[in-house]
């Protein structure tokens, strides 16, 4: 008796470890109805609806959207929308929103989804053409109404979009003699070593010449794909399906980027996310910096000691003789197990307007993915480098996720983590690129070619 | 005892009642235990991918294979134009293959998980899913150390607590705060520590103290990555160690020790012969406690490693909710399952058993 109690004990410990480490692999199966509480309520009397959408709360975010659900809800009386508050990072809102389709859950009518997910959650949304948005689709960037369409669907309506940028000093390039902001790599490697030492011969020992993102998360393939794209070097898969990443322009940018660890950039780099680039930059510790619009107006707050002495360019070129931008930014998308569609298109589509696009600009920055609104004197007035970088918008190149999906995270992660290790100088990038190309074709079963 | 004719009547129908007592307890333990455990089983057996409508297919114990296949290659020397092993000029090393070139690639592809050399030669551990099989090494290492550490130091800490001293209740107190602080934020803490700019304490102090030449990537250089997770888990976790051991040392009466003073007993003899034996059972709770805690580790790779290195648990959590592979994740769960039972089995048994009069 005593041995079995022991046994007991042992598999309850186990089995608490077990669903202790991973609450979400024990949920229940799919066939389980949902039994969330609908989102509709509807009080007898004057047949109210209510409609949520999970947006993000960065920055200003949460409050720019519940002013702009408030200004649904005085048009639309009969109309609740509640705006829910997701995580910040862009992971654990996947793993959440996730929870929500396995469970078919109702609770959210509008997701606000990365520029990366509609492949692989297109399933789980309705077509928009059918509610309506055919008649605005044009007015957006096509890059990203084309990245949002899904086998004919538009599964998502552009909200905001971004893309990468080289912030620059304007005090230090006059300083130190330069009358342009670099367009090629190798200027900027140049005037960063310039800078970088004259800087510190004045006394600014922390002083680096370059910062960017190199930690092995998403933020590394976005800067990879920069330089690789910048140089012709493809973007890892074609849009058509080939594994292109195997090829000479790619290495030699990579292996470029490497030798900026250490001399122009600081070793920590390789641990760098966006805010810990923008710490170095803000602090007036970096010549350039390559990082997404939201820095702009946080540069140039009161608090910030380098406001009014920074610019943004397109970043620099390559072989392939102009720069590239990775394209970033959001949508919003209906839920196909929402139980008013019709409405929710309607908030998502409302939300996506001009007007609304328009004060989410001028208020935080955020960039709208309706071209006309770059011509807009309200929105320029806010954000001068709008109109001069609609060219770097309108021609932000597309992470490969509609091409890998359902396996783009895993791809992405093949891929940084091998661009990684070739910053980290564990290997050199024809070694990583030969094996991530065999990795990518196990992963994928796509040919393999070059871009 | 049961098989004497006399039982009572009575005796009987109190067995029957505690039977019937048990019983709700015991469905409630199906429910929340078995059937969560039954069903990732089952999920393990199948492709399913989390949050979608596609078909689920049984694929029988593949999942577990493309997890756990390895294979050992020798790497042969690279030989030059005389047929000489080429000799690198820089290190003084043989120059070796590539095992990207030696490892099998059909049916499946195998990825260089580790190297050794042995016996001259130099061989590579090729596997088909290389982070987990690095993740279980990780984990088993972190383990292995983290409580080793937790376990000494814990045991000082608590005899120091045990002894008589004013401020003996602040000091209790104040040793718990690490422990006190939620893992997340610690790790945050921990993870500025170790940067390596400015901002890193470590590389600030020791490159102060002239120790470094320039600052040291823990979180990014593969060799630091383990050796920060076990520090950061040792601060963390050795006040709770110590409040096991400390409460475990108040059980042994005082007056044992009177006794051995008198017998003219060394007090390093006395912890070998009175402490630790008197310790033993409060000691095995406390490291099977342990054990299985640091074996099923998440949040602290989670935060701070992300996805540049795994333990056994954030590989798991990194293949449901970022690949969404259920049925995949559902495997790594079922061997992490079957390698904590096995651990908490041998520890039962070497310690002989946790009640042990």
């Amino acid at each position: 008796m005593k041995r079995l109690s022991v046994v007991l004990v042992l598999v309850l410990l186990a089995t608490m470890a077990l669903t202790a480490c991973g609450p979400r692999a024990t949920e229940a199966p799919t066939d389980a109805p949902a039994t969330d509480v609908p989102a509709t309520q509807p009080p007898a009397t004057d047949e109210q609806v209510t409609i949520t959408i999970a947006t993000g709360a960065v920055g200003i975010e949460f409050e720019l959207s519940q002013a702009a659900a408030q200004r649904y809800m005085d048009m639309n009386p009969n109309v609740t929308v509640r705006v829910l508050d997701t995580p910040d990072m862009v992971q654990d809102r996947l793993g959440l929103y996730l929870q929500f389709f396995e469970a078919r859950s109702a609770e959210v009518d509008v997701y606000q989804i990365d520029v990366i997910w509609p492949g692989d959650l297109a399933e789980h949304f309705v077509d928009l053409y059918e509610y309506g948005a055919r008649d605005v689709a044009g007015d957006h960037f096509p890059a990203i109404i084309e990245n949002n369409t899904v086998d004919g669907r538009l599964v998502g309506i552009p909200w905001f979009t971004d893309a990468g940028l080289l912030y620059y000093r304007t005090d230090l390039l006059e300083k130190y003699g330069y009358t342009a902001p670099p367009a090629t790599w190798a200027e900027l490697e140049e005037m960063a070593q310039t800078i970088q030492d004259g800087e510190r011969a004045d006394g600014n020992t922390d002083f680096w010449g370059f910062v960017w993102q190199g930690n092995a998360y998403e933020g590394l393939t976005c800067d990879a794909l920069e330089w690789i794209d910048s140089n012709g070097g493809g973007t890892i898969v074609s849009p058509d399906k080939v594994i292109t990443i195997n090829n000479p322009a790619a290495i030699a940018i990579v292996d470029r980027a490497a030798t900026w660890v250490g001399t122009i950039s600081p070793p920590g780099v390789v641990g760098f996310a966006e805010e810990d680039a923008r710490a170095v930059w803000q602090s007036g510790n970096a010549a350039f910096m390559r990082n997404w619009p939201y820095a702009y107006s946080l540069g140039n707050a009161d608090d910030s000691v380098i406001a009014g002495l920074f610019d943004v360019v397109p970043l620099p070129a390559g072989d392939a003789g102009s720069g590239s931008a990775t394209l970033g930014g959001w949508q919003l998308a209906v839920s196909r197990y929402s139980n008013n569609p019709q409405i929710a298109a309607d908030v998502a589509l409302f939300l996506a307007s001009a007007e609304e696009q328009k004060i989410r600009a001028t208020e935080a920055s955020l960039n709208p993915t309706i071209m006309s609104l770059y011509q807009d004197a309200d929105v320029l007035a806010s954000n001068p480098f709008f109109g001069s970088l609609y060219d770097v918008f309108i021609n932000a190149v597309a992470r490969p996720s509609t091409a890998t999906a359902p396996n783009y995270n895993d791809t992405s992660t093949l891929f940084f983590q091998a661009v990684h290790s070739v910053l980290t100088g564990s290997e050199n990038a024809a070694d990583a690129f030969e094996e991530l190309e065999l990795d990518l074709q196990a992963l994928l079963g796509y040919e393999i070619g070059q871009p | 005892m049961s098989k004497h004719k006399g039982i009572s009547d009575l005796a009987k129908r109190e067995e029957r009642l505690a039977y019937w007592l048990l019983l709700p307890t015991f469905i409630i333990l199906l429910v929340i235990a078995f059937y969560p455990l039954g069903s990732v089983f089952y999920n393990s057996l199948t492709n399913k991918v989390f949050a979608s409508d596609q078909p689920v297919e049984f694929v029988g114990l593949e999942n577990y294979s493309r997890l756990l296949s390895m294979t050992i290659r020798r790497l042969p020397p690279v030989l030059d134009a005389s047929g000489n092993p080429e000799v690198n000029p820089e290190t003084g090393e043989p120059v070796y293959a590539r095992s990207l070139d030696v490892l099998p690639r059909e049916p499946r592809r195998y990825r260089e998980a580790m190297q050794f050399s042995f016996l001259g030669n130099r061989y590579v551990v090729g596997a088909t899913d290389r982070d987990f099989v690095r993740g279980i090494f990780d984990t088993l290492r972190f383990t292995v150390f983290s409580v080793v550490l937790e376990t000494v130091l814990g045991l000082g800490i608590a005899m120091v607590v045990n002894t008589k001293f004013t401020g003996r209740g602040a000091m209790r107190a104040v040793m718990l705060v690490p422990w006190a602080i939620p893992t997340a934020v610690s790790s945050r803490m921990w993870q500025w520590m170790f940067q390596s700019t400015r901002v890193g304490f470590f590389n600030v102090v020791f490159q102060g103290l002239g120790l470094i030449e320039s600052p040291i990537p823990f979180l990014t250089e593969q060799t630091w990555q383990v050796p920060a997770m076990i520090a950061i888990d040792v601060w963390k976790t050795t006040p709770f160690m110590a409040l096991l051991l400390l409460a475990g040392l108040q059980l042994i009466p005082g007056d044992i020790y009177e006794a051995a003073d008198v017998d003219g007993a060394s007090k390093l003899r006395q912890f070998f012969t009175i402490t630790l034996p008197l310790l033993r059972p409060t000691l095995a709770v406390a490291l099977v406690f342990r054990t299985l805690d640091a074996l099923r580790v998440f949040d602290l790779f989670q935060i701070v490693l992300a996805q540049s290195r795994y333990s056994m648990a954030s590989f798991t959590y990194y293949q449901l909710t970022n690949n969404r592979a259920m049925g995949y994740s559902s495997a790594s769960s079922v061997i992490i399952f079957i390698l904590i039972f096995v651990f908490a089995v041998v520890y039962i048994q070497l310690l002989g058993g946790v009640d042990a009069e």
